[in-house]
């Protein structure tokens, strides 16, 4: 299947920062909030979620090419962030949110403290909460290709010879370096996860679903479970031979799940 | 001129397997073997109280952290054991660390009771320090400079004001900062700063006139660094001199050149420091995590330690014991050779402070003592007299911090 890719890229001055928007679609909005490694592109995810809603995709702060100022220092401040740029863009709430990863985490850190801001959440390989086997890998005592490495289980998939699993320009390593930066400064310590989300995972009101990939080789499914435990009403869906970036793996499979989720 | 002794003290073993190299973030401290521990700890020990013995000015400890080529995970040990069993010795921290401390008021005491027990030897130098020991110690990488600024200005008014009085800044908050002890020598220890290739830090440390030590680069690019620090003076509006420049290199003498060449060869050998010419750096996103040095900084890092067509490199990375011996990153030869080749240095860099590093690597006790009495004998007086000649005062003869004389360091 081929799509011609139908998005806009601009640069926003909203919310306290100059930040990289990346959006494509119609109808209602949808928000990506992307994981710890950035977003390289309008992915094919993307353009197949376009279909249905309007999507929105913003780099977070310190990734891509958005500002980062000094006073995002966790991922509680960046959920307040986001907040603020649904706000400030002037989304019509509650809308639809897709979280990947440490987006994943701030839009349940989001939806604890603001049960009207979502009508319904997609958590995918989610950050933020210690897993009760395993233990989340770690970025920064391995190198960016390995961590692409270890985010994919098939190492054949499109998007990851596309992006990841080739020599980078040396534009694209720098864009890399950026984005390892911005991870830090959230992931640091408690090594991302959060001490105090299991306990306020029951505060969530959003209808929420738990998408894994059955080889996360990132955040250990175990960690699913707890969310699944927590947020009152969670359903979860595993998909088979797949890492921990489904949308990028297998974005058919993905999008699939996530529209019966988002449409039924 | 000031002449001080230093040694990393690595780990001896005879079966260190090649791959792995300096040990850094790769080796279980399984390999740990707590007797042979207390062997070494107490020749290093042994052989500094003879370096203060033999004429030496100071002695430089440092540390690093799960490196098996620094056995000193925390220098203020061996710096309070010092403090007791030496007597004129300056003790030379360079340095602590400050940025993996998440109390910088314990740091604060610490150095100030080794200050007092040690009657005012103690040269407390800072550091920010790799990327392994933020990740050993999980202090954020990215807040290194910031942390390392922050604890400095806390230091600096721990030991100058006095308390109780509140700390309140973005890294570090206290709400009664009153320790007891308080530094023997005033206003505070004099605070010295090491380097090898951060534009940022020489600027950094002019800026507060600290003394600057360049720590085993090639010569052509300490020179380099000491300009910045002479402009960033200039800029300032006070004029650096030899006093605010030191200069470390390895040192090894012997009767014949034969025999030191045999046996200088052993400072390149065994368990490594990863900052040494001929040493490949370990794993480059543990050295330098995302954050922990500027962009412009990682750049310049790279380009010093890319080997050009000849497969030379800046820094020396891929240098041989004999490239390093020819270059002069390594003195080595009879006691005469050394002092020419020495003189040849003090020229080109005229350096106040000179820090020996000699008896590392591979090297047995009994060389490191053997060189070290040669050293005493011959080379330091010859050092103190071509100072005199060249104009080379060190910081206890010109204080840094005001330019003006101050008595000369007994030696």
């Amino acid at each position: 299947m081929t799509t011609t890719p139908a998005f806009t890229e601009e640069t926003l001055d909203i919310a306290g920062t100059s930040l990289q928007l990346r959006r494509g679609g119609s109808g209602e909005p949808l928000l990506i909030l992307h994981g710890e490694l950035g977003v390289p592109d309008w992915l094919q995810a993307h353009e197949l979620l376009a279909k249905h809603y309007s999507v929105y995709v913003p780099s977070l702060p310190g990734f891509g090419t958005s500002s980062f100022p000094d006073w995002l220092m966790s991922v509680r401040d960046l959920s307040t962030w986001v907040s603020w740029f649904v706000r400030a863009h002037g989304l019509s709430t509650p809308l639809n949110v897709i979280g990947f990863s440490l987006g994943g985490w701030i839009a349940a850190e989001l939806a604890t403290a603001n049960s009207h801001i979502f009508s319904k959440m997609v958590l995918v390989g989610a950050g933020g909460i210690k897993p009760r086997e395993g233990e989340i890998w770690d970025y920064f005592l391995h190198s960016a290709k390995e961590a692409f490495q270890q985010s994919f289980h098939d190492h054949e998939s499109a998007e990851y010879l596309k992006y990841y699993g080739k020599d980078w320009t040396p534009d694209e390593a720098d864009q890399v370096e950026t984005n390892r930066e911005a991870a830090i400064r959230y992931l640091w310590r408690p090594y991302m996860h959060s001490i105090t989300l299991p306990d306020l995972l029951p505060a969530i009101a959003t209808p929420t679903l738990l998408v894994w990939g059955r080889q996360d080789g990132i955040v250990p499914i175990s960690s699913c479970e707890l969310y699944k435990e927590g947020i009152p009403g969670a359903r979860a869906a595993v998909l088979e031979e797949c890492g921990h970036m489904p949308e990028m793996e297998k974005p058919e499979e993905f999008t699939k799940t996530v529209l019966e989720f988002l449409g039924g | 001129m000031f002449i001080g002794h230093f040694t990393e003290e690595p780990w001896q073993v005879d079966n260190w397997p090649d791959e792995w190299g300096t040990g850094i973030h790769k080796v279980s401290n399984a390999e740990y073997d707590p007797k042979r521990a207390a062997n070494l700890y107490n020749r290093y020990l042994d052989e500094k109280i003879y370096a203060e013995e033999v004429g030496f000015d100071g002695l430089m400890v440092n540390e690093h952290h799960s490196a098996p080529f620094c056995m000193n995970g925390v220098a203020n040990v061996q710096a309070s054991i010092l403090a007791r069993i030496t007597s004129k010795v300056k003790i030379l921290l360079l340095g602590n660390i400050l940025p993996i401390h998440d109390d910088p008021l314990w740091l604060a005491e610490q150095l100030a009771m080794i200050d007092v027990i040690s009657r005012g030897r103690l040269i407390p130098g800072i550091v920010r320090g790799s990327g392994g020991e933020s990740i050993s110690h999980n202090i954020p990488p990215h807040y290194n400079r910031e942390r390392f600024e922050e604890a400095h200005d806390f230091l600096i008014k721990t030991w100058t004001t006095p308390g109780p009085f509140r700390w309140e800044s973005k890294h570090y908050q206290y709400r009664y900062v009153n320790p007891w002890a308080v530094p023997y020598q005033k206003p505070h220890p004099p605070i010295w700063v090491p380097g090898t290739s951060s534009r940022e830090t020489v600027e950094w440390c002019a800026r507060h006139r600290y003394p600057y030590v360049m720590l085993s680069t090639q010569l052509e690019l300490t020179r380099e660094m000491f300009k910045v620090y002479y402009e960033t003076a200039e800029e300032e509006g006070y004029a650096a001199g030899p006093q605010h420049m030191g200069y470390m290199f390895f040192v090894h003498v012997e009767e014949t050149k034969a025999r030191a060449m045999e046996v200088g060869r052993t400072l390149t050998q065994g368990v490594r420091s990863p900052f040494d010419p001929g040493v490949q750096r370990p794993i480059p996103w543990i050295m330098s995590p995302p954050g922990l040095n500027s962009r412009k900084a990682v750049a310049l890092r790279r380009q010093m330690t890319a080997p050009d067509a000849t497969g030379k490199t800046r820094a020396g990375a891929l240098a041989s014991f004999e490239d390093q011996v020819a270059t002069r990153g390594m003195i080595v030869g009879t006691p005469e050779q050394c002092v020419e080749d020495i003189r040849y240095i003090m020229e080109y860099l005229r350096p106040g402070i000179i820090i020996f590093r000699t008896g590392d690597g591979a090297m047995d006790h009994e060389s490191q003592m053997r060189t070290l009495k040669l050293m005493g004998e011959e080379v330091l007086p010859a050092m103190r007299e071509i100072a005199k000649e060249l104009d080379l005062p060190g910081p206890y003869e010109v204080d840094p911090a005001t330019n003006e004389a101050v008595e000369a360091l007994a030696s």
